[in-house]
């Protein structure tokens, strides 16, 4: 192989979010022709630092280097031009344009009069999809693709404009085995052209598959960098996870009692597949699986957002049909969306967010009475320690972790008995995780039965009594709380 | 009464505690910066007309001004409600119209309707007939944009037409009472319409306090009802509202329904005060009040804003209209300046919004 020398380097990138050292100090190299492998749990880091790399993010303070020559305020046209070609984990197509009009996006083949060259630019679209080795119609529109053919076309799209470094986000989540081998296949090739590829993953077993280098992060920094042949599953496992388990997640252990709910062979067409579960009064029931195995698709239909196609459900042995979020409330179900900007009305300051499922549930004409919601809301911000305690501020300007507060302070005023925990930890910082963790404790020793749907595996492992491992929308094993580890997790799931 | 008194003593002492001191007086300067933006602006152009016209400041002018700005009021507090949900009801011109109208054929004339001689009808029946077809047309509209699921805009651009093309039918596209109609029968509305549209209580237009009226109560529909709360939810967050538990179809359904049912009641008061009513009379309310409501600082987009923003957005293009008019300005010019107020009121707007309310 040709001799090597790092086309990018970035030294001490550090970068701040409220609340979150999203990068601290981070180190990176990456050389011609080689796959550095990026690996980390959600919100380790990896993303941001590619987003600061394509230019979107800022960082607030460090170095980059490109073929040695450092590189000041990068933006995205920068990014590109530089050579920098960036495959997106949101896929960032526009939906009701064609494929070859989303691969030229900004930059179509023009005719000698000016006007786009319609021929020209689907016979480019056709070339470089069949360098994938993919049959997609570029003509088709990209909203009538599959989520895969979504993400082949991204890849695509990038790769037109002959990028010499390429970061790939997450690129495999939404691919087969099939298109996966042919995506690896694309990436030798890129290789012998002596292009540099950041491949982000938190898929252990692609590591080898693909990589000639790792480097894990976590928490922002960087724990370690080795060639993949030193990289065994054990090693990376323990460097992603540390020994964190148990010092942030006081987990109280509370006797399960008598069961609350019952989910019985649950279907939606594409994404769930005959899904059976129990849950107890005071039980933690974890959900772990990697992305696209559809744990969001199980919270839709359990609340009433999605409509299920077959399967039935109980709730205190009584059956029960749910068909909207009003119903899944009336029930006693409360949930935690995954994005809390899911749950919130931004412009309403905390007392009417937090009465909200409350006030769904009645009359229309009912009057609200606003000097009880205001004496109730500052108990909760009281006894939830929710900052800064202004009662007419809209919540928007809240942290992550207070906004998260907020929701949490909906269900207990609610009287949920049935909470669903979607990803409650992402992008809070650690302080607030801590007390959610121990708010979670409370509400089991007051016979809420949780359900706590995570992709991280430490925070999962410490909270859950019982894991369901879920893959390809179905559940692959389900593992006590003692006999659970991260490997086992990890190869259940994938 | 004890129990009372301590509750609010408690709130006072929660409030006190919980909003911390910094901050607290600069915090209440900018509110009322917010707030009060379209007052500054009714009081600015008010101050300047006053000083170019002798006239602007007579009794009978400032009467004037109120009966004319009254409607465009009245229809803004629906339209308000509507638009705070994310929505828009452009057809409010036509369901005063056709309400109004409706209830005209039948107060004046002798109708066959399946069979039936009817009329003509008592004011009361006129007036709960207006009612009851504004609320059908408001409901209609709902359920064409949840059931039917286009946007808002379109189904009420829809409606607009159809319901100018009924009254039109109804009406038989002749003012009503009309010469023709008139030698009939009674030949005039009755007088407790015209009483609404023209009368006055100890100086005060009747127009203008049923403005206020609904103002007061679409303020207390919003401020302290399940309803009001949900159209803030649903208009700040439609994704967390369903989240919520809260049936966005229901009070997608609801706020159009009050928003027909708040135009047939404007139309009654048009149509007293001009005497007449016809197919086609208020059909530059539609867009009038929206300007009303989009001057008086609620967000187009839903979730923010509020009634009493909107009385006096519909003030203010009332002050204008007749500030030009004594001012001997072409009614073709009028128009042109009438356009550029709306834009330079919400670009201001804006300004003071990005400038005020979001800094930290």
């Amino acid at each position: 192989m040709a001799e090597r020398q790092p086309i990018l380097r970035m030294v001490k990138i550090d970068k701040k979010f409220p609340g979150v050292h999203a990068l601290d100090h981070v180190d990176f190299e990456l050389e011609e022709g080689e796959v550095h492998v990026l690996l980390g749990e959600n919100g380790a880091g990896k993303s941001t630092l590619m987003k600061v790399l394509s230019g979107s993010i800022q960082s607030d303070s460090g170095q980059i280097f490109i073929h040695g020559k450092e590189i000041h305020n990068l933006s995205p046209e920068h990014a590109r031009e530089l050579g920098i070609g960036m495959v997106y984990q949101e896929l960032s197509l526009v939906p009701a344009l064609s494929v070859a009009e989303n691969i030229f996006l900004g930059k179509p083949h023009r005719s000698r009069l000016g006007t786009i060259d319609w021929r020209k630019i689907y016979k480019e679209a056709e070339k470089s999809l069949a360098d994938l080795g993919v049959a997609i119609d570029p003509k088709k529109e990209v909203r009538r693709l599959d989520v895969a053919e979504q993400q082949l076309t991204e890849i695509a799209r990038v790769l037109t404009a002959r990028p010499k470094i390429v970061l790939l986000d997450e690129p495999t989540s939404a691919l087969s085995d099939a298109e996966r081998e042919r995506l690896f296949a694309l990436i030798r090739l890129l290789r012998q052209r002596g292009v540099g590829i950041v491949y982000i993953s938190h898929r252990l077993v692609e590591v080898p598959l693909v990589g000639q280098r790792v480097t894990v992060m976590r928490d922002g920094k960087v724990i370690g960098s080795l060639p993949v042949e030193q990289a065994d599953e054990p090693t990376l496992v323990n460097m992603m996870v540390g020994r964190r388990l148990t010092d942030q997640y006081p987990k109280e252990r509370v006797q399960p009692g008598k069961r609350v709910m019952q989910v019985a062979n649950f279907s939606v067409k594409g994404s769930l597949h005959d899904v059976s579960f129990e849950l107890h009064e005071g039980e933690v029931l974890g959900i772990f699986g990697l992305m696209g195995a559809g744990q969001p698709e199980l919270t839709r239909a359990i609340f009433g957002l999605n409509r299920i196609n077959s399967g039935r459900m109980w709730i205190d042995e009584r059956e029960v049909h749910i068909h909207s979020p009003t119903d899944a409330i009336r029930h006693g179900i409360g949930l935690l969306t995954r994005d809390r900007r899911q749950s919130l009305v931004p412009v309403l300051p905390i007392p009417p967010n937090v009465t909200l499922a409350n006030v769904s549930q009645l009359a229309m004409h009912r009057p609200i009475k606003l000097r009880s919601e205001t004496r109730m809301a500052a108990d909760y911000i009281r006894s939830l320690r929710i900052q800064p305690p202004r009662l007419n501020r809209p919540v928007m300007f809240l942290s992550g972790g207070n906004q998260q507060k907020v929701v949490l302070a909906r269900w207990l005023f609610s009287k949920a008995r049935i909470l669903i925990f979607d990803e409650p930890t992402r992008g809070i910082d650690v302080g607030s995780k801590a007390e959610v963790f121990a708010l979670m404790n409370q509400l089991t020793k007051n016979k809420v039965a949780i359900v706590m749907i995570s992709s991280e595996m430490p925070e999962i492992l410490a909270m859950a009594d019982r894991i369901l491992v879920m893959h390809g929308g179905r559940f692959t094993a389900e593992l006590a709380a003692g006999e659970a580890t991260p490997e086992k997790l990890l190869r259940c799931a994938s | 009464m004890s129990r009372k008194a301590k509750t609010s003593v408690e709130s006072a002492a929660a409030k006190g505690a919980l909003e911390s001191g910094e901050g607290r007086a600069f915090g209440v300067v900018r509110e009322l910066i917010a707030r009060l933006g379209p007052v500054f602006a009714l009081v600015l152009l008010g101050a300047y007309l006053s000083v170019a016209s002798p006239h602007f400041l007579k009794t009978d002018n400032l009467v004037n001004i109120t009966r004319q700005s009254a409607i465009t009021a009245i229809l803004a507090v629906g339209q308000t409600i509507v638009i705070l949900t994310s929505g828009i009801d452009l057809s409010v011109g036509a369901v005063a119209a056709i309400s109004a109208s409706a209830a005209a054929v039948l107060m004046t004339q002798r109708v066959v309707f399946l069979g039936m001689v009817i009329g003509p009808v008592s004011f009361g029946l006129g007036f709960l007939v207006a009612l009851a077809i504004g609320a059908l047309a408001g409901t209609i509209n709902g359920l064409i944009i949840t059931r039917g699921r286009i946007p808002d805009f379109i189904a009420t651009l829809g409606t607009l037409t159809i319901f100018q093309g009924i009254a039109l039918i109804i009406t038989g596209g002749l003012p009503v009472p009309s010469h023709i109609t008139a030698t009939e029968l009674k030949g005039y509305l009755p007088k407790q319409m015209i009483w609404m549209g023209a009368g006055e209580i100890g100086g005060i237009p009747v127009a203008g306090l049923i403005a206020l009226v609904i103002v007061i109560l679409g303020w207390l529909v919003l401020r302290h009802t399940v309803l009001g709360r949900t159209v803030f939810a649903v208009g700040g967050n439609r994704e967390a509202a369903r989240v919520s538990g809260i049936n966005i179809e229901k009070t997608k359904v609801a706020v159009y329904l009050l928003s027909g049912l708040i135009a047939a009641l404007a139309g009654f008061v048009l149509a007293g005060r001009m005497n007449s009513s016809n197919a086609l009379m208020a059909g530059e309310e539609n867009l009038r009040s929206i300007a009303a409501v989009v001057i008086g600082g609620t967000n187009l987009f839903g979730g923010e804003g509020g009634v009493i923003g909107s009385l006096i957005g519909a003030f203010i293009m009332g002050e204008l209209a007749n500030g030009l008019n004594l001012l001997n300005v072409s009614a073709f010019w009028q128009r042109i300046v009438q356009g550029l107020v709306i834009i330079l009121v919400v670009m201001f707007d804006q300004w003071r919004r990005r400038r005020f309310s979001t800094a930290r």
